[in-house]
């Protein structure tokens, strides 16, 4: 034993030795120990990766951990970590930063992560990056169970019992580790296909998602806490969902604390669900009515501190239930099933007095507030006493019932038959309409002594007409002719469009006509006229004629082209005319030459030379074709 | 007067067909199939109005326009059963209204002038019964404004008549106008001046007139007020304040509807008001 205890002494001894070195070097760089729980990972997996960076100066900060975007971080933990020792006198520190990132498989492949990084006193230092291979999803091998964390002896065994790492089994304290908590039952109608945040998130559900006016949706709010995590808050200042279009009654005390409502696998993560919120709404109209999400915010823990949390926005499509087969007096939103029941307390009285009627309306569903009974003349029902025992049935059904306290007054003697009272209402489950009804019977009424005739009140709305007892039936579908373009065009619009176009044809006509006769009698058109007449003159054998035609013709020209008349001109007038109608000159002596040729010619008494009047005439042509070019 | 030219706007010249044949066949075949049966429900809810049960009349005619018969008879027995409930002292807040609303639906629906004239006639009844109660409670009587002008000088003829009307005047003018222009003697020539001169204002009126009723088939809808009192609200749904309600039974036009609120001209009010407190009228078929 002896032997023993001085073997001890002696190690322990050697171990603080060869310790004193090692804390010497740590003054410099920190020593980065970088781990991660798998190397091989599907994607969309989230895999952990820790560092611990260590330093004896000061405390590392501003952790870093490049991903290269075939991961994404998904969470962030630090926990730093001081420990101060003293042995013999001597005093050492030692400043730990652990960090935990959560990454998010992005791709397949084989990826490095890292280097993680941290700064100490203005300088950076990085650990070992490490390598991923990310296979396809589903596909990665199933990983083992990270160990809890433990407390690590910040020097490799601990201050308080350094005989324990040295010896084992030397502490008579030391128990063997207790058993592990069995593993978590999932459950798999709760998980989802991915986790909608890290650590904690919300989950909306509805049991259907359409329905008719006042069925019962179930609304279910489901929170998701990830079983690994520690000091989880919520902001207290949540935004409940909204359901403007629904009747809402919680089926869940909104005081109570949520229910445990399982264990979820999701996204490699085991999560505990609790039920926060379950209501059942009543839709109110029909069409895609929308359920708003429900706003959480959490506070801690600091990786996710300030990120919303919300719900899904969920739509339930609403319609009316059938037309086919609707019962009378059926009102929309009347979904459930329904029981009525009623009792009437007097069945004898005398006229003008009342009697009371008990009416208990049971079931599930949306039952309805109010109960209307069959008017009918001489019976009067005063408002009724309302009285509400509804509430959640179940877990998840809405219901109870609701008792109605009419009375009724009974003015007119003798057996008065009450009728019956009924509500009809859509069965959902059964799909059908169904009625609930409950007969109430007659009631005897004594005639009152000294009570006024009927017909000495005064009544109300007099002098209506007759009920009538046939439909006036279908009518023939009617067809009104100014739906038709031929009615305005040819009924309305024909008569005085037919005016009006004969007053525009007659115009236009009329004008036409004097652009034509215009036309016909202008100096272009003589001239075109006497050319024409010419030629034919010269073509003749009176010379005399085509002289006179060539006249005709060049007096003509003159006013067509040059504007001036040389009718009745003499000598060098017709020159002068001409040139003062910037004629040229020479063109003018030739009309002047040819004036005076044919004029001597025709008046000669000499016989005519055919000949030479058709010289003339071809000379005449040229003299025209001078003129048009000064034109 | 008024009954003549309500005739003339429902259009008598039009081929409309009043069979209650149908209905009364049905009736005599054999005992009434309550389920869906339009004519069965129509003979339960008549027995029931004979009989003075309201409510149950009231349930089978409900029923009957949920199922969407429309017909003059059903509406105008529909307001019967309403009047008859507050008239047996088993009101129910709006049937006033209601009762108003089957009247004025009958109205429009009615190819028969005696239904027509019954039907204006208990209208006038149900209206005055309203118009004492606001008397009461110091409010303005006023329940039927009437329509505006153009409306009414459009309501004066049937559409089909102003139509007609249109291609008689185009006819005249178009010949007054020839008879001016190609008039070889002064007396024809001065009568064709005349009947031009007349017809085509004539005209304009007339192809005015058949636009506007024409417009007003097409897309005006009515409404009948059916609460105590609708009050007139802003978008939000709040009451405006000062705001006089609009009467029980009132005939309101409606221009838009947003949410829960309608915007309606009543007269020259023109106001939003909750779309709860409105029953709208039924087209007839066009």
């Amino acid at each position: 034993m002896k032997l023993g205890v001085a073997l001890a002494l002696a190690l322990a001894l050697a171990a603080v030795l060869a310790m004193a070195p090692g804390i010497a070097l740590a003054q410099g760089a920190p020593q980065i120990d970088v781990q991660v729980e798998t190397d091989t990972v599907g994607v969309g997996d989230i895999v952990h990766v820790d560092m611990n960076a260590t330093s004896s100066d000061t405390m590392p900060s501003d952790a870093r951990l490049p991903t290269g975007g075939a991961f994404t971080v998904r969470g962030e933990n630090e926990s730093p970590t001081q420990t101060h020792i003293i042995i013999n006198g001597s005093r050492s520190d030692r400043y730990t930063l652990n960090v935990e990132w959560a990454l998010e498989a992005q791709r397949p492949g084989t990826f490095t992560v890292g280097p993680p990084s941290v700064a100490i006193g203005g300088s950076r230092y990085a650990g070992k990056p490490v390598t991923f291979r990310v296979v396809p999803a589903g596909q990665a091998p199933p990983r083992r169970r990270r160990p809890p964390p433990q407390m690590q002896a910040p020097f490799g065994f601990s201050p308080f019992d350094p005989w324990k790492a040295l010896v084992p089994g030397m502490d008579p304290f030391d128990q063997p580790p207790p058993p592990a908590p069995p593993p978590l039952t999932t459950d798999p109608k709760l998980s989802l296909d991915a986790p909608r945040g890290a650590v904690y998130f919300l989950h909306a559900t509805i049991d259907k998602t359409s329905a008719v006016v006042g069925e019962q949706v179930t609304f279910s709010i489901y929170e998701y806490l990830d079983v690994s995590a520690t000091d989880v808050a919520i902001d207290e200042d949540a935004r409940d969902a909204q359901v403007p279009d629904f009747v809402k009654h919680p089926l869940l005390a909104e005081d109570q604390d949520a229910v445990l409502a399982g264990y979820a696998a999701v996204g490699g993560h085991t999560w505990v669900v609790k039920l926060v919120r379950r209501w059942a709404l009543f839709p109110l109209r029909a069409g895609d009515l929308t359920i708003g999400p429900m706003h959480e915010t959490l506070v801690r823990p600091r990786s996710v501190a300030r990120q919303p949390r919300t719900t899904e926005e969920l739509t339930v499509h609403v319609t009316e239930p059938p037309l086919a087969g609707r019962p009378q007096g059926y009102g929309l939103g009347d979904v459930g099933r329904f029981a009525l029941t009623a009792q009437v307390q007097p069945r004898d009285f005398e006229a003008g007095s009342a009697a009371g009627v008990h009416v208990e309306l049971s079931g599930t569903g949306n039952l309805p507030s109010t109960l209307t009974p069959a008017a009918q003349a001489g019976v009067e029902w005063l408002a009724p006493e309302v009285h509400d025992q509804v509430g959640p049935v179940g877990h998840d059904v809405y219901g109870g019932k609701r008792t109605f306290d009419f009375v009724v007054r009974v003015n007119k003697p003798g057996s008065v038959d009450l009728g019956s009272l009924a509500v009809p209402f859509w069965d959902p489950d059964a799909h059908k309409y169904d009625v609930a009804r409950a007969v109430l019977g007659s009631v005897q009424v004594k005639p009152a002594p000294g009570a006024l005739p009927a017909e000495t009140a005064q009544p109300i709305l007099p002098d209506l007409p007759e009920v009538r007892d046939s439909l006036q039936g279908s009518s023939v579908r009617r067809r009104f002719a100014d739906d038709t373009a031929i009615f305005w065009i040819a009924g309305v619009a024909a008569w005085p469009l037919a005016f009006g176009l004969a007053v525009g044809g007659r115009s236009l006509g009329r004008r036409a006509y004097r652009v034509w006769r215009g036309r016909k009698t202008s100096p272009a058109a003589d001239l075109k006229e006497r050319v024409a007449l010419a030629h034919v003159a010269c073509g003749g054998k009176d010379a005399r004629e085509a002289d006179a035609a060539i006249v005709r013709v060049l007096e003509a020209a003159t006013v067509v082209h040059a504007g001036v008349s040389v009718r009745a001109a003499v000598g060098g007038e017709v020159v002068q005319r001409l040139e003062r109608a910037v004629v040229r000159h020479d063109a003018a002596a030739s009309v002047a030459d040819l004036l005076r040729e044919c004029e001597a010619a025709r008046f000669s008494p000499d016989t005519a030379d055919v000949l030479a009047a058709r010289d003339r005439w071809v000379r005449a042509q040229g003299a025209l074709r001078d003129l048009e070019k000064r034109a | 007067m008024t009954t003549g030219l309500a005739s003339l706007r429902a259009g008598r010249f039009a081929p409309l067909v009043a069979i209650g044949a149908v209905g009364m066949a049905l009736l005599a075949a054999g005992p009434a199939r309550a389920d869906d049966d339009p004519a069965a429900r129509f003979a339960s809810g008549a027995k029931a109005l004979h009989d003075g049960r309201a409510g149950d009349a009231i349930a089978a005619f409900e029923t009957l326009a949920d199922d969407g018969v429309t017909d003059a008879v059903a509406s105008y027995d529909r307001g019967l059963a309403y009047a008859l409930r507050v008239r047996i002292g088993a009101e129910v807040p709006g049937d006033l209204g209601r009762a108003a609303h089957g009247f004025e639906e009958a109205r429009d629906l009615a190819a028969d002038p005696k239904l027509e004239a019954d039907a204006s006639r208990a209208l006038t009844v149900v209206r005055g019964e309203v118009a004492r109660r606001r008397l009461r409670a110091g409010e303005p009587v006023e329940v039927d404004p009437g329509r505006s002008l153009a409306r009414t000088l459009a309501g004066l003829l049937a559409e089909p008549t102003w139509s007609v009307l249109c291609a008689v005047l185009s006819f005249a003018f178009g010949i007054g106008l020839f008879a001016r222009w190609l008039g070889k003697r002064p007396g024809t020539r001065i009568a064709g001046g005349v009947i031009a001169s007349v017809g085509g204002p004539a005209l304009a009126i007339a192809i005015a007139m058949t636009l506007a009723a024409r417009h007003d088939r097409l897309t005006l809808r009515e409404a009948v007020v059916v609460a105590s009192g609708a009050r007139p609200t802003d978008l939000r749904g709040l009451a405006v304040p000062g705001a006089t309600p609009l009467p029980e039974g009132a005939r309101v036009e409606i221009v838009e509807a947003r949410g829960g609120s309608t915007r309606v001209r009543f007269g020259t009010t023109d106001a939003w008001i909750p779309s709860s407190t409105l029953r709208e009228l039924a087209e007839g078929i066009p």
